[in-house]
């Protein structure tokens, strides 16, 4: 027994969670004791810190969660953010050009975002392209798509296209106060959602068929697994909450533009690495990819407060990419060296 | 002079395990040297330290009395040690000359020199007598074609010792013995050629001597000639198993006809049918490639139906997805344990409770402690050996991983009425053989209808109650247990 509870705390200590959670503490510290040193008035520890970055963190959240899931199953998409900023131009040029009242146009959005989710589950699982092509292809012909869309009467293309509509800012904007704190409701969301998919992931049958799945298609396929089904269902629900994010991105800034999501393209899925979701498939969760996502969100608000120039800032956030991979594959290795593969 | 190779002392511990403690033997020049023992004894260990993958913990492996540094398989195949693993360490794209001098090919004036490539690998070619072009791409080889290639790199890089680990487990009968004639001429050079191989037949026709290991220790060193397949047995699990296939508890008794196959066609298979009561165990025998492999995916509605009908209790069934064919309880177990059988990274509950997922609920979540009930009761039956459940499958041996996945279609949530096993044995060491063919007979007392499929002849003619056998899609024949004979079964398979 005693034996048992010493290597269930050698199991903590050596799980990926616990590893991101002595990071993001070091991150913490390591920011809030040094910014006053590094730069003369730069606060890291105030509630504003906390704030901003949860609001950072709502929209390259719900990239996370798809990809997430996908890449649980062993899949990918790489159109995430294109979805993401389709969906932001048909929201504005929907309210601002075609006349819809905003809700007709975020459903609308919404809709079409499921669409190009099912078109990438029909080119991986019908013409059995690999999900890194067709979703790249995807991406494209989005893109193209998007130009369409945001081409106006005078056949000029708008890069962004600006538009009100106060319902829809009203709803982005809406918040409530917990103990002082004011949470705005996107946060509260995304946290309901990484509660939701986390419990679906780990403690449900269709959850449990990802992992295996990820682990081993063939074998999960003779074992009864419908792995058609589950992929269709993980393409268009990935490509919902990029839509999603999206029309958060959107509604916040009051205006579609065509390079929306561009900077998050890869943070969902680098979130969902950090997190111990591999690109294999069959490990990982949503637990994980939750504390990745504070990690490169914490690192890029602390760097944002000394005032480190963008193009340093994306060097450092590169860098640590690279360090917690490299953290990874150590023990990994060392772990294989246990089973003695 | 006499070359020989030294092991002295080596040790080597994993975690929890003595893969290996003081093996100390000699190998010597001119003659080939088996490595007998049943999985998990340590051959595998023995090799990997050979070929530089691992390394030792303590001791030493010299060479003609030099002791050879093995820290990189680079310095391992410098010092003149090659190991021909299963996988192949081809690059399937490039040709065989290519593969052949890889890292090393003639270089002119900086520039790889073809020419010379080419008729450097003729010339090696021509001294086993092959058929094989330098140009042609490996992945257009066969499988057995690829393995003299990786035999031809290791004589290319002029090495002393070359080891092969189970090297006929993919080859047929014919390729075999292309192998053998191979083997035969690097000892007429008089290179060590070291043989590890779990089939009795093969290491009396090829080696010269025998080192039986068991549980990581040296139990013995035997010439070839001087001893007999009962005295390997026993020395390898270190009791006198006896006659296996005599001690098997069967069952005598057999109902109405679970299964009924006519005229079975598909892209492989043409015109196959056969019955299955209730309680029988069914054997079915032939070649590697004869078919056997595709009636039963067929069956499991893994593979498009041309032609022919099912029946399923005297109803006419079509499965569209192995889902549907589960669900009217017909279970299948793989061929290959690892590639299809098993989530490998999984634990032992998500392998065996697989199938069963929509059963172990409650509300919309999984019931964690029925899973583990089920799991137990999977392990208890099997006596797989395990601490837990949630022990990850790779981490089992052979034998253990077969009865995880005999677990999964056993389980106490399963309703199975037809299992069938496609090369149940394959890889696994003898001991656990002998379980297995229990198994199989107890599952038939259950009433379970069985079908056994194996290349193994000895064991389908004695451990199936009636035998199919098959050649190029079709069946050939069958027999009772009683009529059958290893000569006559493979005169059927070869079609003679």
């Amino acid at each position: 027994m005693e034996k048992q509870r010493v290597s269930q705390l050698q199991r903590i200590v050596r799980s990926k969670a616990f590893t991101l959670f002595v990071l993001l503490a070091v991150l913490i510290l390591g920011f809030g004791f040094l910014s006053p040193v590094i730069k003369r008035g730069a606060v890291f520890f105030q509630a504003n810190t906390l704030k901003t970055t949860l609001q950072d963190l709502s929209i390259p959240a719900f990239l996370a969660i798809g990809a997430g899931c996908l890449m649980v199953s062993g899949s990918l998409d790489f159109s995430q953010a294109r979805v993401g900023a389709f969906a932001g131009i048909i929201v504005a040029a929907g309210v601002q050009w075609w006349g819809l009242s905003w809700y007709v146009a975020v459903i609308l959005a919404l809709a079409l975002s499921a669409g190009i989710g099912l078109i990438n589950a029909i080119l991986v699982n019908e013409l059995k392209f690999q999900p890194f092509i067709a979703t790249m292809a995807m991406s494209s012909i989005i893109y193209a798509v998007m130009y369409l869309a945001a081409t106006d009467k005078t056949s000029q293309v708008q890069s962004t296209i600006n538009f009100t509509s106060p319902g829809l800012s009203k709803v982005i904007s809406w918040s409530v106060t917990l103990g002082g704190l004011e949470l705005p409701g996107t946060v509260l969301l995304l946290i309901v959602a990484f509660i939701v998919y986390g419990l679906v992931l780990s403690k449900t049958r269709f959850g449990r068929q990802l992992y295996l799945l990820g682990g081993n298609a063939t074998a999960a396929r003779l074992s009864g697994i419908n792995a058609k089904k589950t992929s269709y269902f993980l393409f268009i629900n990935c490509s919902i909450l990029s839509g999603l994010a999206g029309i958060i991105y959107t509604g916040r800034s009051n205006q579609g533009s065509l390079l929306a999501l561009a900077n998050d393209q890869f943070t969902g899925m680098t979130a969902a690495i950090l997190g111990g979701i591999s690109f294999g498939g069959g490990s990982g969760g949503m637990g994980g990819a939750f504390l990745g996502l504070l990690v490169i969100k914490t690192f890029s608000k602390g760097l944002a407060i000394i005032n480190v120039n963008t193009y340093l800032t994306n060097v450092l956030s590169g860098a640590l990419l690279l360090a917690a991979l490299t953290l990874d594959y150590f023990s990994q290795r060392r772990q294989m060296k246990r089973i003695g593969i | 002079m006499d070359q020989y190779l030294e092991f002295s002392g080596i040790s080597k511990s994993y975690p929890g395990v003595k893969a290996l403690s003081e093996i100390s033997f000699r190998a010597e020049g001119g003659k080939v040297l088996a490595l007998l023992g049943e999985n998990g004894a340590g051959k595998s260990t023995l090799l990997k330290i050979m070929s530089g993958d691992q390394r030792a913990d303590e001791g030493a492996v010299s060479l003609n009395g030099e002791t050879v540094i093995l820290s990189s398989p680079a310095q391992a195949i410098k010092a003149g040690i090659s190991v021909i693993y299963q996988e192949r360490q081809l690059i399937p794209s490039m040709s065989v000359m290519e593969n052949i001098f890889l890292g090393a090919p003639p270089v002119k004036h900086g520039l790889i020199d073809y020419k010379r490539l080419r008729a450097d690998t003729q010339e090696i070619i021509d001294k086993f007598k092959l058929p094989i072009d330098p140009e042609t791409p490996v992945m257009f080889l066969s499988i057995a074609y690829q393995q003299m290639v990786e035999i031809m790199k290791a004589y290319r890089r002029n090495s002393t010792v070359i080891a092969f680990d189970e090297p006929t487990a993919p080859l047929t009968d014919t390729e075999i013995t292309i192998l053998f004639d191979l083997i035969r001429q690097l000892k007429a050079e008089g290179k060590i050629v070291v043989y590890v191989s779990h089939r009795m037949k093969e290491i009396f026709e090829v080696t010269d001597e025998i080192v039986v290991l068991k549980d990581g220790q040296f139990v013995t060193r035997l010439v070839t000639s001087e001893t007999n397949e009962q005295a390997l047995i026993s020395a390898m699990v270190g009791r006198d198993i006896g006659d296996t296939y005599a001690n098997l508890s069967r069952n005598e008794k057999y109902g109405d006809t679970l299964l009924e196959v006519s005229g079975l066609t598909t892209s492989a298979i043409t015109d196959v049918s056969f019955s299955l009561r209730r309680g029988e165990v069914l054997g079915f025998a032939g070649l590697v490639g004869s078919g056997r492999t595709e009636v039963m995916r067929a069956i499991f509605g893994a593979d498009v139906v041309t032609a022919g009908e099912i029946k399923l209790d005297g109803e006419t069934v079509s499965f569209s997805s192995p889902r549907d064919a589960i669900d009217k309880g017909i279970a299948l177990c793989p061929e290959d344990r690892k590639e299809q059988g098993l989530v490998l990274y999984r634990s032992i509950e998500d392998n065996v409770c697989m199938p069963v997922l929509s059963k172990l609920k409650k509300g919309p979540f999984l019931d964690t402690k029925a899973l583990e009930k089920t799991t137990r009761n999977a392990v208890d039956r099997y006596d797989i050996k395990t601490p837990t459940v949630d022990k990850i499958v790779a981490e089992l041996s052979g034998g253990n991983q077969q009865k995880v996945i005999l677990g999964r279609w056993t389980n106490d949530k399963m309703d199975t009425k037809i299992l069938i096993l496609d090369e149940p044995t394959k890889g696994i060491d003898v001991g656990t053989k002998a379980e297995i063919y229990q198994m199989v007979c107890d599952l038939a007392k259950q009433g379970l209808g069985v079908i056994f499929i194996s290349s193994e002849l000895t064991e389908v003619i004695n451990v199936a109650d009636r035998i199919f056998v098959m050649h190029d899609g079709r069946i050939m024949g069958n027999m009772t247990r009683e009529e059958a004979t290893e000569e006559n079964v493979l005169a059927l398979a070869m079609a003679e």
